[in-house]
């Protein structure tokens, strides 16, 4: 499996450096069980173009710091979405909001925010259609497990109900992203789950967490239950009927969080609280 | 150094915006989660804002009787535990040493929403456990079967939940693991063991009913290591000189002020005839010699209790089979044994000086191992 890492426009580098060694701790794992191993994470380095110092300084960056990139682009903004499809690639992170905004066709939705007492940077993005969203999260966090979190509220609502989140503000290009954001995780969550199904409870490089943040308990309970159906054996859920995230999203710090595009609506109505 | 100053002037100030847009979205959360619960086809309450709640976390072995399941996971690991609780994930689950004080939290809630329709100072009750969420379907189908209004969750998949249990903003933690009690009280949070009485008792169900034990419980553990250390004499030499002195707060003091907020509500729509809270204060202590403290002490915290019960060291059992709590907090095992005998409910505070003895005896401990 494809994951592809991008370089932010400012010339600043994400350290994704917790994420990839985490990454690698997977593939070191997966092979270990099971030598002709044929799944994995590939992890390529995408670029906006620069200079050829840029290209080096970046190239020597990734050797520094032992991070296992198989593949370097340097491609023009437009390009981007080219490269993504002719990789195949199932994920796609980066902290650089408008070069993903401009990148891809379906309406797209971008926050940035930084959590002052845990140090952690996120970003939200939703790839709608193509490949799925993600949060990049730079942090100095366990670097020999991969978390990857999902949205409960847009996995576990049926159709109607996200329908009906017409009568409560969302617009219909809103509601047609949650639909289309839950088709497009499905692919990602399987192969997750044939990855994470080759360890056992304890002891998995690889971690699947679950968080709903406004459905109710059966909302959670489906959303179990779908990605059980799609082969994904979720390890931690949490359930918080409105409650704030942002205390538990501190203390699970996921690397990857996929959120369906939910907190990065820019035109999402004021609700009256 | 100029050039620094700026620069982190514009990190601070690009941290607070952000800090803003996270709390935004906490906003927007909380008030999806209000339209999502309004547009439920059921009758079902919308769960309340936490900082405004009290919130209780139960742990799954509270909760329900998971004796059999607990047996499987400690003989044959964790994988077959698993797949035992998968393969009967349809099976609700017989209901544990907290479910009627889950049940009376319940009930309360009702009162409150027909006092107060729109207030957020409610009950919460979150469920908080280490178990796998594949466990969780079995247990969220258990909570569906009883009807328990409890929406919110934490499965942490074989982490601790002492981290979570600030980010819930838990009031009151219960569960069976002595440890992670031990570390809850430890970072501030009132905690408790909790044992299922060898007999059943049949408990009020329209009243909450909660009793407490004085020292360190209510009031920190400086008065039992007079006893323990000096004897009874000292002690009491000591309690009438310091009559006018408040004693310091135990572990379960604030979730005490916490039931009393939600009392001096309920007084005040005129009901405290009919209040469906009710609080007790059981002591060892002899209310001639050593309770004016105590009395004093709950007076200069601004809090009421329904009823002292000073026992001059008579046996707590069976006053507390005429009380019929949900829930007996007590810092002494040998008190928790003699409540669960005559069938009450009780949940051991693992704190103070309390927990080195056993009947007033010192208990041998065994050397600390280094790590």
């Amino acid at each position: 499996m494809k994951a592809l890492l991008s370089k932010s426009l400012r010339g600043k580098e994400v350290t994704a450096h917790s994420r990839s060694s985490a990454v690698h701790a997977v593939n070191q794992r997966l092979v270990s069980h099971n030598s002709s191993e044929s799944l994995g994470f590939e992890v390529i380095l995408i670029a906006n173009e620069c200079s050829e110092e840029t290209k080096v300084k970046i190239v020597e960056s990734v050797k520094h710091y032992g991070m296992e990139i198989c593949k370097f682009y340097f491609c023009k903004k437009d390009e981007v979405i080219k490269t993504l499809q002719s990789n195949n690639v199932k994920l796609f992170l980066s902290t650089d909001s408008d070069d993903i905004y401009k990148a891809l066709h379906a309406v797209m939705k971008l926050k940035l925010t930084y959590d002052i007492s845990t140090g952690v940077v996120c970003l939200h993005v939703l790839l709608s259609l193509d490949v799925p969203a993600a949060v990049l999260y730079d942090q100095n966090g366990v670097l020999d497990q991969l978390k990857v979190t999902f949205s409960g509220d847009i996995i576990g609502l049926s159709e109607d109900s996200l329908d009906s989140l017409a009568d409560f503000g969302f617009s219909e290009s809103q509601i047609k992203t949650f639909k289309s954001a839950k088709i497009c995780i499905k692919e990602f969550a399987v192969l997750i789950g044939e990855i994470r199904r080759r360890f056992g409870h304890e002891n998995s490089p690889l971690c699947t967490c679950l968080i709903t943040a406004w459905g109710s308990r059966n909302v959670c309970l489906s959303a179990l239950k779908i990605l059980g159906e799609w082969g994904l054996d979720v390890d931690e859920a949490f359930c918080m009927a409105g409650a704030p995230c942002s205390p538990i999203l501190a203390v699970v710090k996921p690397h990857i969080l996929w959120d369906g595009g939910l907190h990065n609506l820019r035109d999402l109505p004021n609700f009256e609280l | 150094m100029e050039k620094k100053r700026v620069e982190k002037k514009r990190v601070e100030k690009k941290l607070e915006s952000e800090h803003q847009k996270v709390a935004k979205a906490d906003e927007t959360d909380w008030a999806a989660a209000k339209a999502h619960y309004e547009n439920l086809k059921s009758k079902k309450p919308r769960p309340p804002k936490p900082k405004n709640a009290v919130t209780i976390a139960v742990s799954s072995r509270t909760l329900f009787d998971m004796v059999k399941e607990r047996k499987i996971f400690e003989e044959e690991g964790l994988e077959k535990y698993v797949e035992y609780q998968q393969e009967h994930e349809n099976e609700p689950l017989q209901p544990g040493s907290a479910f009627p004080f889950v049940r009376a939290l319940m009930t309360v809630n009702e009162r409150l929403r027909t006092l107060y329709p729109d207030s957020e100072e409610l009950f919460d009750i979150v469920l908080m456990t280490n178990n796998h969420a594949q466990v969780g379907v079995r247990l969220m189908n258990s909570i569906n079967h009883y009807d328990l209004t409890i929406e919110r969750f934490c499965m942490t998949g074989g982490q601790s939940p002492i981290g979570y249990l600030k980010a819930y903003m838990t009031n009151l933690y219960l569960s069976k693991d002595t440890k992670k009690v031990q570390e809850a009280i430890e970072e501030g949070i009132a905690a408790a063991i909790m044992y299922m009485p060898d007999m059943s008792m049949e408990l009020s169900q329209t009243q909450l009913r909660v009793a407490f034990d004085g020292d360190a419980v209510l009031f920190s553990d400086e008065s039992e290591i007079i006893v323990k250390q000096h004897g009874l004499d000292t002690f009491f030499e000591h309690e009438k000189q310091h009559e006018n002195l408040p004693l310091a707060q135990g572990p379960l003091k604030c979730f005490l002020e916490a039931l009393g907020k939600l009392q001096k509500k309920i007084y005040a729509k005129n009901e405290r005839l009919d209040c469906p809270i009710r609080t007790f204060l059981v002591t060892a202590r002899s209310a001639a010699s050593s309770g004016a403290r105590v009395l004093k002490t709950l007076r200069s915290w601004g809090l009421e209790i329904d009823e002292a019960l000073f026992l001059a060291g008579a046996p707590k059992g069976p006053l507390l089979q005429k009380i019929r709590p949900h829930i007996f907090f007590d810092d002494q095992m040998f008190h928790i044994e003699g409540a669960k005998e005559m069938g009450t409910i009780s949940a051991h505070v693992p704190y103070g000086i309390g927990q080195k003895y056993n009947k007033g005896k010192l208990i041998e401990q065994p050397e600390k191992q280094q790590k």
